[in-house]
């Protein structure tokens, strides 16, 4: 019996050589069902064209490193499975609305600032001494953010979201989801620090709500929530009396 | 982005008809506001604008809007983050609650209106 086949199409784009992507075909042999995109690059790597990059890591949907475009959609290519495109070919192109290093490759850096820009790490006003203790929370507190410190930064949402590729100022879905995951902490004292970020124009103001955020996010967490609890949260403060206590 | 972005799935393109349907509500508003004006030179030279045309660009206009309405108040469940006792309020719950005062609203609009029409 033949063996099974499927064909990948794999953007390729040397900045020395080439002056737009173009898209290469490798057929690659599919001889297992759990195999999913990512397996199909790497054997294309080490048997086919060892010059063809891209990032990955951890092979089981942790790091957030082998987002890509499948077939249009983000998707992290570990997740990826050929079976569902088979026998069809599978287009795999770098993630839309950030500029490309090389093949799959895209340069992150826009997101690793804005990321920053937000401060997303526990801020005390006052640091609790080791010995004190820990800092304890209740199921309660936790679950307030836990949905939003499921993001694993793999800018699967940056990729979906129209807003980010018309203006690439605004924020973001991730980082303001990761903004609100700090903001909702119970230890947290950073709130006024990150609303300059976040109330800005270029922050959840600049967000209309198309969604596709939460629905392309793989770890459930839902971006598109966190944005529009953020900018009623700001306008009660902005509104409300006591809108800027210290808290 | 390509021009035809919003081409692209299902969820893009009910996204930027729902963004749309906010410009044919604004004409009606605009043509409610003329027609007030109109109304303000009193009963005896009123007379409403009836045109088949109007008709129609009224009932695609009152489509719009309800696909508008409908869309926001389902989205209040993920928007408004209530807890009454320490709990939190289920977000179906407020999404129903929404629509209740949605039709609360409107029948006590058209109670006046039909009340100072009489």
């Amino acid at each position: 019996m033949a063996e099974k086949r499927i064909t990948i199409k794999a953007t390729r784009f040397d900045p020395d050589k080439d002056s737009a992507p173009r898209l290469q075909s490798y057929d690659v042999p599919f001889t297992d069902e759990s195999m999913v995109v990512l397996d199909g690059l790497n054997y294309i790597k080490a048997h086919m064209d060892g010059s063809l990059s891209y990032r990955w890591s951890c092979r089981m949907g942790i790091c957030g490193s082998c987002g890509m475009m499948v077939n249009g959609t983000p998707k992290l290519t570990c997740n990826a499975f050929l079976r569902d495109y088979w026998p069809r070919p599978v287009t795999v192109e770098p993630l839309n609305n950030f500029p490309i290093i090389r093949d799959l490759v895209i340069d992150m850096d826009d997101f690793m600032h804005k990321l920053k820009s937000v401060k997303p790490w526990i801020i005390r006003k006052q640091e609790i001494p080791l010995g004190a203790g820990e800092h304890k929370q209740t199921n309660a507190q936790i679950d307030e953010f836990r949905q939003f410190s499921e993001c694993i930064n793999c800018m699967l949402c940056y990729a979906a979201c129209p807003v980010y590729g018309l203006n690439n100022e605004f924020l973001g879905p991730a980082a303001i989801a990761l903004a609100r995951r700090y903001n909702l902490d119970s230890r947290d004292q950073g709130l006024k620090q990150r609303l300059p970020v976040i109330g800005d124009s270029e922050g959840v103001w600049e967000c209309s709500f198309v969604g596709e955020c939460s629905v392309v996010c793989p770890k459930g967490v839902d971006p598109a929530k966190a944005i529009q609890q953020s900018k009623l949260d700001t306008t009660l403060r902005f509104v409300l009396p006591y809108g800027n206590r210290e808290d | 982005m390509p021009a035809a972005w919003w081409t692209r799935n299902r969820h893009y393109f009910l996204y930027v008809v729902r963004e749309f349907t906010a410009l044919p509500i604004a004409l009606w508003m605009l043509w409610f506001l003329v027609e007030i004006k109109r109304a303000g030179d009193g009963p005896a030279s009123y007379r409403p604008h009836g045109s088949t045309g109007f008709v129609i660009f009224s009932v695609v206009c009152l489509f719009f809007a309800l696909y508008h309405s409908v869309t926001f108040l389902s989205l209040a469940g993920v928007i408004i983050h209530l807890k009454v006792l320490d709990r939190p309020v289920p977000s179906r719950l407020i999404v129903l609650t929404m629509f209740g005062l949605w039709a609360l609203a409107s029948v006590v609009i058209a109670a006046v209106l039909i009340g100072f029409a009489r």
